[in-house]
């Protein structure tokens, strides 16, 4: 990588008043910690977006993003539709390319990320629309988040050389491990997409933690369960980051559920990032109350037709 | 020395025939863009319909009165393969559609020619096959009169399509049929036309290439040479069928000519299929199709 | 889709018995009892197609990459083979095969280069380039054929280690020989990683990706390892069983009637292959007897190709809307019926 830029001034970039729309309540809390930082290597963030802009045929999506995600943290972007969640989602993980700006993955920077290469640095996601894979089992589809450790080519998978078959095994006592973890050792070997939606989540939530990533990526992981089923997957998520140590951005339309189990949240709106910061600090922002009020209003009204 | 006046005529050859291929490969753009269906049946179709007609002037009916009444069996024909076929497999994905009109093309194939024998029929429509000498380049009479009946159809198609109801109907329902259906268009409607335009589509085609290479079963296999067309202007653009009708009739005459006699000729059997994937590894959705964004 | 439970998972220890018996059964009973007529027009056309449908079966049903050009695979395979054979007479007839395969692989790898960037139609209508181009090669460079006229080939006699396959029980237990090393490695594969990356790419192509399956690997090395299968197979069907070919025998229909086979039998299934298989080559014997008995004379042979061709056409109508999963899904149903009140009864 030949950018020169450090981490550090990534996020004193973010934490530059240039940046527009940023809220005082998300720079408030930065200059304490920005020294802390810099000096300690260990806090250096998981992912780092500086400067992102997306535009898609003239219509701006993602208008000069900056995001930093701590080790272990759980961070929300939340936002109305078409603030550019997705949009933010899918340039992290290389779907889209930027038209400006970086993403830092760890200690490298990356104009577009490589998404064939987004599992080998550690980095998994899920899809809002579900993305597994329906004609496998369950355990299959869980064993599929290992398919970038199999180094053994096809020949030696047929014969089972003992390179493949060690591989196999490793793979498969992961699998089993996040199996049990999220409880889907009654299905496992069902085909997945026979299961009902909310399994089908958890299922995919098993195939991105398999390999234990340092960065998950969530994108909508709420969206069309049941209330128990947002319960029981709010606590997989926190779990998903005490037990496995991930990092989690997770993306929200919903600015209810992410409140209690969210670190810190960010907040989009119109491809802009208007507020960043703990809950209580997004909760008090007048910025964000607007937005969602706006938006809850004609939500009203739109329904009231 | 270079010899332009048969380069000239070698082309415009490829053109007159390139707009029959135009006129096949439109046939499948109408039902792929109102359901889409990639009707690899309309070569089966066109032979059902070329063989009724000719059956029915060899039983001593005229052509007019043929022509009607093989226009009314496809109708039928086309409204039963929608009801029997086609709607139980609503909701399927595109290629088990596409390999029921497979299965479709050969019951077809096998009812024609069981009602109407296997045997090679004449159709004379009347037009002299003496070449026409035009300022020293000798074109097909037929030629050019199949490609002017296949012109206006062509033109005729596109001004209905813009200018009336159905067209509109028509347009609305290959944009995105759910909107469609919410604004209160009745989808069966349009369907029932499109098919209908299709089926005349057919008789049209499979009586210009009936005339030329005889009303037989090889007709159904005009199919195979609308395809690279689709290929090259996408399956879902009426103006790509045209323009991609014309190039490939052009490219495939020219490359006969000039390039095949290299390879001891007969490369007309590929050489469309090769220019259109070419074509198709620079432009994934042909030269005319609609590009869409990815939703993730 | 696989989720139906296999006959070993309904009855423990019944599998390993129903494999015994039926490998008896088949290198044993059926070449020592079966007529000559049941191996020469039966069997021995069903394990050619049988293992074709195996091989489109790895790239449709399991890769999601549709193909309408198999028989120019097998017609490779074919041509291959007796090139190898004419050429180095020195290379034994199974090294013959293989190289035959790996040369059907080959060219596969070449049509399949523009997966990466076609989907669905567009690449159907791709691999109709490789069913044209093949089958006008064949024709047209007499090389392929020893110059023969109108490219036509007679094959050699089977001969491995000394040991000549020429009567038709012979040229019947050769080619299951072939068929069922074939299609155990080919299960070896589709249930190791690559197996898996196969169905991962069909149903979600961009979840693959992002997990890390590696694309451009995994759909190239599922149109090698297909048209390998399906280049065997070609070698099978000119050699034990046509003995004479021409390349019109490797035309589109002979495409699209592997393709009906996986559809029929059921797709992403190996048994299903099979089954199929089984289905289209007895069936139209079975029509033409039926023919015969009921209208006797009457009955030509061109009136029994157009009946055959309408009735293959409304079964595939009818299979994919009553049962899309096809026969296998109807026997697995069955044999659940069948076998699971006599589990219980045992137990």
């Amino acid at each position: 990588m030949t950018v020169m830029v450090t981490n550090a001034e990534v996020l004193a970039l973010e934490a530059a008043p240039a940046q527009g729309k940023t809220r005082a309540t998300a720079t408030a809390d930065v200059p304490e910690r920005r020294p802390a930082q810099a000096a300690d290597r260990a806090a250096q963030p998981v992912l780092a977006l500086s400067q992102i802009a997306l535009t898609f045929g003239g219509v701006a999506a993602l208008r000069d993003v900056d995001l930093a995600v701590a080790p272990g943290e759980i961070r929300a972007v939340i936002g109305p539709n078409g603030a550019g969640k997705s949009s933010l989602l899918n340039v992290i993980s290389g779907l889209y390319r930027p038209d400006r700006g970086e993403v830092w993955l760890g200690e490298r920077a990356f104009a577009q990320v490589p998404t064939a290469r987004l599992a080998a640095h550690g980095v998994a996601r899920t899809f809002q629309n579900l993305a597994i894979f329906k004609g496998l089992s369950v355990f299959d589809n869980v064993l599929m988040g290992l398919a970038h450790r199999v180094r053994s080519g096809f020949l030696r998978q047929i014969i089972g050389s003992p390179l493949a078959r060690r591989i196999d095994a490793e793979n498969r006592a992961a699998a089993e491990d996040v199996i049990g973890f999220l409880h889907l050792g009654e299905v496992r070997e069902r085909a997945a997409g026979t299961l009902p939606y909310g399994l089908q989540k958890r299922v995919e939530l098993a195939r991105a933690l398999v390999a234990r990533p340092t960065l998950l990526l969530l994108d909508e992981p709420f969206a069309g369960v049941t209330l128990s089923e947002k319960l029981e997957l709010s606590e997989h998520v926190r779990n998903a980051r005490d037990s496995y140590g991930a990092t989690i951005v997770l993306i929200e339309h919903d600015i209810g559920v992410v409140m209690g189990l969210s670190d810190r949240i960010a907040v989009l709106d119109n491809g802009s990032k208007i507020a960043d910061g703990t809950p209580d600090e997004v909760r008090a922002d007048q910025a964000v109350i607007d937005a969602y009020l706006g938006v809850a209003h004609q939500d009203i009204t739109e329904l009231a037709v | 020395m270079f010899d332009y006046q048969f380069l000239i005529e070698v082309l415009v050859g490829g053109l007159l025939s390139g707009v029959m291929y135009s006129l096949v490969a439109i046939g499948f753009v109408l039902i792929y863009k109102t359901s889409g269906v990639l009707n690899f049946a309309q070569g089966a179709m066109l032979l059902f319909a070329a063989l009724t007609f000719v059956s029915l002037v060899e039983r001593g009916s005229s052509f007019p009165v043929a022509f009607v009444i093989t226009l009314a069996i496809m109708v039928v024909l086309r409204v039963s393969v929608e009801r029997a076929v086609l709607r139980p497999l609503v909701n399927q994905p595109p290629t088990t559609l596409f390999v029921a009109t497979l299965g479709l093309s050969y019951v077809i194939e096998g009812a024609a020619q069981l009602l109407w024998g296997t045997q090679v029929h004449g159709l004379d429509i009347g037009i002299s096959d003496v070449p026409l000498d035009i300022a020293g380049v000798f074109i097909s009479r037929f030629d050019l009169f199949a490609a002017a009946v296949a012109g206006s159809l062509v033109a005729l198609f596109a001004l209905f399509f813009r200018y009336t109801r159905t067209g509109l109907s028509f347009r609305a329902v290959a944009d995105d049929p759910f909107a469609a259906l919410a604004v209160g268009l009745r989808l069966p409607r349009v369907w029932a036309s499109v098919w209908t335009a299709s089926g005349i589509v057919a008789l049209v085609a499979g009586l210009l290439w009936g005339a030329r290479l005889g009303v037989q079963f090889s007709l159904s296999l005009v199919v195979l040479k609308a395809l690279p067309v689709l290929v090259l202007g996408g399956f879902d653009s009426i103006a790509g069928a045209i323009i991609g009708g014309l190039l490939i009739g052009a490219i495939e005459k020219l490359s006969e000519v000039y390039v095949g006699r290299l390879f001891g000729g007969g490369i007309e059997a590929w050489a469309a299929y090769v220019v259109a994937l070419v074509l198709l590894l620079v432009r994934p959705s042909g030269l005319f199709g609609q590009k869409l964004v990815e939703r993730v | 889709m696989s989720a139906a439970p296999s006959t070993a998972q309904l009855l423990p220890g019944a599998g390993a018995f129903a494999i015994t018996v039926g490998a008896a059964v088949a290198f044993g009973a059926v070449p020592l009892l079966g007529s000559d007529y049941l191996m020469d027009a039966v069997l021995t056309p069903f394990l050619a197609l049988a293992l074709a449908a195996v091989g489109l079966n790895l790239l449709t049903g399991y890769a999601g990459q549709v193909s309408l050009g198999s028989a120019a695979f097998l017609a490779v395979g074919a041509y291959a083979t007796y090139n190898l054979h004419l050429r180095l007479p020195q290379l034994p007839l199974l090294v013959d095969l293989v190289l035959a395969g790996l040369i059907a692989a080959a060219i596969g790898i070449v049509f399949g280069l523009p997966s990466l960037r076609l989907r669905g139609f567009y690449l159907a209508v791709s691999t109709l380039a490789a069913q044209f181009f093949v089958q006008w090669a064949l024709t047209k460079f007499g090389w392929f054929s020893n110059d023969n006229p109108s490219g036509v080939i007679d094959a050699p006699v089977l001969s491995v280690a000394g040991f000549t396959f020429t009567s038709p029980a012979e040229r019947y237990v050769f080619s299951l020989s072939v068929v069922v090393v074939a299609t155990v490695l080919t299960q070896r594969l589709l249930r190791a990683q690559s197996g898996r990356n196969f169905i991962a790419v069909r149903d979600h192509e961009l979840a693959a990706k992002v997990i890390g399956v590696p694309l451009l690997r995994t759909k190239l090395l599922a149109f090698g390892a297909s048209s390998f299968l399906i280049g065997i197979a070609g070698a099978l069907w000119a050699f034990a069983y046509l003995r004479t070919v021409e390349p019109a025998g490797f035309n589109l229909d002979r495409s699209f009637q592997i393709l009906f086979i996986i559809i029929i039998g059921g797709l992403a299934s190996l048994r299903g292959a099979f089954l199929g298989a089984a289905f289209i080559v007895v069936f139209p014997l079975l029509l033409s007897r039926a023919g015969a008995a009921l209208l006797g004379g009457v009955f030509d042979s061109g009136v029994l190709e157009m009946s055959q061709r309408i009735v293959v056409g409304v079964l595939i109508i009818a299979f994919l809307i009553a049962e899309p999963r096809g026969l296998i899904a109807l026997w697995d149903r069955l044999w659940r019926a069948v076998a699971r009140p006599a589990a219980i009864r045992n137990t």
